[in-house]
């Protein structure tokens, strides 16, 4: 079964730290991604490019390459796959783009990939600078699953909580997440993909999450596991992982509340939990999902 | 809704929001529209509209036109006047990222009888001819360095290279070439983006569309046949597109330049970072202004060599020369930019930086910036609808000088494009637009959805509110049979 390439894309305003993160990420996660850059991105591109017809590509340490979007996007991504066959895919979009419809893009013109995520970047000494979100700014917030809360070295600890409240108002759902120079373990901000080809990632904590795992070879009820991830407390930011089910295994994505499950070729039940002190929650988690066990299984 | 109580009504089409709707206000917000325009504007409008207000060396009103709504930083719709001897600031996002989107209206002596048997064939060779979509590169082959000298030459390196005339030169906006655009001062990414995008539509909501003036749509029978339309049915060519992805990187280079000085060098202090600016009379005011001026070229350049195509492809169609078919320009309006112009300020003159974001200027009969032909009627103003409504034709008055001689660009957006994307089905709408008689060709489904009518406020009223407001004054309206959309 091919499994759909997932598409990860950052957002956020000019100089809120984008390219700080995306080479975070190369540096950090273990896969091979390719970097899309919406525009003429700032990573520092000092090995052999290769132009292709809608992308030039460039490749950068660890089999990850950049690439600069010179056709339409759907058409450079299609390239990308077929060339480089990435495990991940970034698109770095503009300080300008409206991030949902561009995931809308993906969705209608793009079946052999799927959106990850998109991961907003937020600039704390910015908000306390500018006390009005811009317009486009806005709908980037608006957009994300994941705002990082980036520099907040730079302000007064007592002013994050407020610009936390900020951002939630614009945005309920998303998981904020404060970073400084957009240190953030990068397995809060990608689904698993093919990472099972390499051994399980070793999970370090963000200082204030924590994680556990689950493990088991029972099939498991669509209805019940269905019912189990709508009732995940909002404590869970992330979760992830494999789910065997009578009729196949499916790769369940959860961020922040929404969740999806897609076909995904495994023989395991495996999952993550990541969240903000979520070890008191742990064995109620657990015990829901042994309960969530097929009945017909042994 | 609760916002237009905020608002003083000033007339029927003047709202304002006093200084003391916000700290800071130098000096009141201004909206132009009808009060039903007012109501459906996105509340942001009123935000935006009110920091701008607030930013130093602005003179009378922060002004939004009828068919304005959010933007980056300012209002699309938004007009801004700095006095540059008061400190008066340059901003890009008063200007827009696709500096110098314009429009331009062509005739011809054919009647829709002439072009409808033959419309297929003209809109496909028109999409194959003029480049559309995200990426699009144009058929000229420019080398970095020649697109320097486009840069700072304009539509007039266009014309030397045989795409065109001097005579298009004359009824463009600054004549195609704005002097002062310093090549110099565009960074190298801005030069790769640009250089093989001239001649290309671009994507969004820029178009060229095949319209038809009928005879019950012509305003004003005198003003019509002074710009040639004088035959019922008669066709006309439209088409809006801008300086690309040049003009979006000059935009980025400076605002992250501004960003880093406004506060630290210069202490101004805005409400929202999308407002970076410096002040006119400033190293990094004026390297952008040289720099925003390049913009305005490139789009005067890539105008012109569109232009071009669409003459070859209407004579390759005909059989017949583009002369022959009276293919003549009437005129080439910018939306996105910021110019040095006098203004009598309560007697006064003086010499203001007008910012126009998605505002067209609109200067009445006698100015001595509108080209000579038009100088007793007024300068021509060309007010794209959305690809489903129609277009329009206007003229500048005498009485506009409350908003520094600026009117509207085209309808203006109701609903974010990511809205439009999940309410229409790009498809689907290209056939409901065929059923009605337009034949559309475009790259992106989804972004042809973007640009669904009902994404756009009614064109009848915008046009209404601004003949109503006295800037500007309607002269023929065009409906569209063949689009190629961007």
């Amino acid at each position: 079964m091919h499994i759909r390439t997932p598409i990860t894309l950052i957002t956020g305003p000019l100089g809120s730290g984008k390219t700080t993160l995306l080479r975070h990420i190369l540096a950090t996660k273990a896969a091979k991604i390719a970097i899309v850059m919406n525009e003429f991105g700032e990573i520092a591109i000092d090995t052999k490019v290769i132009d292709g017809k809608n992308v030039r590509i460039a490749e950068l340490g660890g089999g990850c390459v950049c690439c600069s979007l010179l056709g339409e996007f759907e058409a450079a991504v299609k390239e990308i796959i077929e060339k480089i066959d990435p495990d991940i895919i970034v698109v770095e979009t503009t300080g300008v783009a409206e991030p949902e419809a561009l995931a809308f893009n993906i969705q209608e013109a793009l079946p052999q990939c799927r959106t990850d995520g998109i991961v907003s970047v937020a600039d704390a000494d910015g908000l306390v600078r500018f006390p009005e979100i811009g317009h486009t700014t806005g709908l980037q917030f608006e957009s994300a699953d994941i705002l990082l809360l980036n520099k907040i070295d730079l302000v007064d600890r007592h002013q994050i909580e407020p610009l936390e409240t900020k951002l939630r108002e614009i945005n309920p759902t998303a998981a904020i997440v404060r970073t400084e120079r957009c240190q953030i373990d990068p397995e809060l901000l990608f689904g698993i993909g093919r990472e099972r080809k390499v051994a399980p990632p070793e999970y370090k904590h963000q200082p204030e999450f924590e994680s556990f795992t689950f493990s088991s070879d029972k099939t498991f009820s669509h209805d019940s596991f269905e019912r189990f991830a709508d009732g995940l407390p909002a404590s869970v930011h992330r979760a992830k992982g494999f789910v065997l089910f009578p009729d196949g295994a499916q790769l369940f994505n959860f961020v922040a509340g929404r969740w999806d499950l897609e076909p995904f070729e495994t023989d395991r039940t495996d999952l993550v939990f990541i969240g903000k002190e979520i070890a008191a929650q742990k064995p109620a988690i657990l015990r829901a999902l042994d309960a969530c066990a097929h009945p017909d299984n042994k | 809704m609760a916002i237009i109580n905020d608002m003083r009504k000033i007339s029927d089409t003047v709202w304002e929001l006093p200084t003391n709707y916000k700290d800071g206000m130098r000096v009141p917000a201004r909206i132009i529209a009808t009060e039903k325009l007012v109501r459906e504007m996105d509340k942001a409008v009123y935000q935006q509209i009110s920091n701008v207000a607030t930013l130093p060396g602005i003179t009378r009103y922060a002004l939004c036109m009828p068919d304005g709504h959010s933007g980056y930083g300012f209002p699309i719709g938004g007009v801004a006047a700095m006095d540059v001897h008061e400190g008066g600031v340059i901003s890009p996002g008063g200007i827009g990222f696709d500096i110098n989107c314009g429009m331009r209206l062509v005739i011809t002596n054919l009647t829709v009888d002439d072009v409808q048997p033959r419309l297929k064939e003209i809109v496909d060779l028109l999409f194959q001819r003029v480049p559309a979509g995200v990426g699009s590169h144009g058929f000229l082959k420019i080398s970095r360095d020649e697109f320097r000298e486009i840069v700072e030459q304009g539509a007039r390196w266009c014309v030397e290279h045989d795409y065109g005339s001097d005579e298009d030169l004359e009824v463009t906006e600054e004549n195609g070439c704005i002097s002062g655009a310093d090549a110099a001062k565009i960074s190298d990414r801005a030069i790769d983006r640009g250089h093989n995008q001239v001649g290309t539509l671009g994507s969004g909501n820029h178009y060229l569309e095949v319209q038809i003036a009928r005879p019950e749509d012509v305003r004003d029978k005198e003003l019509a046949a002074k710009f040639g339309i004088t035959i019922p049915n008669q066709i006309v060519i439209m088409f809006h597109c801008g300086s690309r992805g040049f003009g979006h990187q000059v935009a980025t280079d400076y605002l992250q330049v501004f960003l880093k000085v406004m506060e630290s060098k210069y202490g101004i202090k805005v409400l929202d970072r999308e407002l970076a600016c410096a002040p006119f009379e400033s190293p990094e005011g004026r390297d952008y202004f040289a720099a925003m001026k390049c913009g305005l070229n490139m789009s005067f350049a890539n105008r012109q060599v569109i232009l071009h195509r669409i003459r070859e492809v209407f004579s390759e169609v005909f059989g017949r020369s583009a002369e022959d078919l009276g293919m003549r320009m009437i005129y080439d309006v910018a939306h996105n930019t910021a110019k040095l112009e006098k203004h009598d300020i309560d007697g006064k003159e003086r010499k203001l930086l007008v910012h126009r974001k998605g505002a067209t200027r609109a200067f009445g009969p006698g100015h001595e910036e509108v080209a000579p032909r038009y100088r007793d009627i007024g300068q021509p103003v060309i007010i794209g609808g959305s690809m489903e409504t129609g277009s329009y034709l206007l003229v500048g008055t005498s009485s506009g000088a409350e908003t520094f001689f600026s009117t509207a660009h085209g309808s203006g957006r109701t609903m974010s494009r990511t809205k439009a994307r999940k309410q229409w089905h790009g498809k689907q709408l290209q056939r409901d637009l065929e059923a009605r008689g337009i034949y559309i060709r475009s790259n992106s489904w989804a972004g042809l959805a973007e640009e669904a009518g009902a994404a756009y406020k009614d064109i009848d009223e915008v046009i209404e509110a601004t003949e109503l407001a006295g800037i500007s004054k309607p002269v023929a309206r065009f409906t569209p049979i063949g689009n190629v959309k961007g």
